[in-house]
């Protein structure tokens, strides 16, 4: 009986759904959400400058052995060098490089990461690089140097990164 | 007339619904948009003309305690102009006598303040550096002195993720 009044009744009507509360939380979100939205996204790099400090006092044992690598960014190349209390002269100078930009190319960025990655490898303890520019270097240039300087491939190189001007 | 009865007579005049369908997806492509790039902590920067930032793969948050933009006209100090820049060269930033500029003296008041507040958390000798990629290290190396003389020998290099 049921089964034959239901085939008996109107077709349905198509009801629309009643949209405005949602307009109305979406107009209420909209601004919120515009005025802390951040079109940039920015992050930092720390670094620092030389200052004078007191010296560090007692040598340290032979696997905590620690350089502290010094890129020099010139205009048509980068010179690489180390030095260390704990390390003889010999040593450093092995350390020593000159990584020369071919033609008009590129900054020879990814040779001086092969070369940081080397030193790292030698001596792991090792985290503090300093990085001193020539006048006509450029900012861009300097913090791409300080990415290479810090990590390659994701893994940390130098996290500590000082930066200082060419001295004489 | 003929015409005006005819009207009269027509059937009973029923309000249009609006479409909000098409209106509805507009504001649901915008909310997901800015509900992604939601951040909690805004910085609004009122700096002068086109300042393009590096890019860099750094991560690190940064510390808004003092703050100071370079770009290729004006030296800023927190919202305050202190120098021009002008072709490479901030005037008034003499390298022989960094002490003397206004920029040091306004460095100096800058680091009273902070080294009173005391908030722990944050480095008191951190300075915010945001420069225009486009200025060289000569530009650069005099501002950073006078800031490391100041009083703020560490530096945050603000930058843009990559």
């Amino acid at each position: 009986m049921i089964g034959f009044r239901s085939s008996r009744r109107r077709p349905e009507q198509d009801t629309d759904l009643d949209l405005v509360p949602i307009m109305n939380m979406f107009l209420v979100m909209i601004p919120f959400l515009l005025l802390s939205a951040s079109f940039f996204h920015l992050s930092a790099i720390n670094t620092s400058v030389p200052v004078l400090s007191s010296s560090e006092g007692a040598g340290a044992a032979e696997n905590t052995v620690q350089v502290t690598v010094i890129v020099q960014l010139e205009e048509k190349g980068i010179h690489v060098s180390a030095m260390s209390d704990e390390v003889d002269d010999k040593t450093l100078r092995n350390l020593e490089t000159y990584i020369a930009q071919e033609g008009q190319a590129q900054y020879p960025l990814e040779k001086l990461s092969m070369f940081l990655q080397d030193i790292k490898n030698s001596y792991p303890r090792s985290d503090t690089v300093i990085i001193i520019p020539e006048d006509s270097i450029l900012y861009d240039t300097i913090i791409k140097t300080m990415d290479v300087a810090r990590y390659s491939n994701d893994e940390q190189l130098f996290p500590n990164v000082v930066i200082s001007g060419k001295v004489g | 007339m003929a015409l005006g009865r005819r009207k009269r007579r027509s059937r009973e005049f029923i309000p249009p619904k609006l479409q909000m369908t098409s209106m509805m997806d507009m504001f649901t492509i915008l909310l997901i948009f800015l509900l992604v790039s939601f951040s909690k902590d805004v910085v609004t920067m009122k700096i002068d003309g086109k300042i393009q930032l590096p890019k860099s793969n750094a991560q690190a948050d940064y510390q808004d305690n003092v703050r100071l933009v370079v770009s290729e006209n004006n030296l800023w100090l927190g919202s305050d102009v202190v120098a021009e820049v002008r072709n490479g060269k901030v005037i008034g930033l003499d390298p022989e006598n960094l002490q003397g500029s206004v920029l040091y003296q306004r460095l100096k008041e800058c680091k009273k303040k902070v080294d009173r507040s005391k908030d722990e958390e944050t480095d008191k000798n951190l300075v915010l550096f945001l420069c225009d990629k486009r200025l060289s290290f000569k530009t650069i190396n005099s501002i950073i002195k006078t800031a490391g003389m100041a009083g703020f020998p560490n530096f945050q290099f603000g930058v843009l993720k990559q």
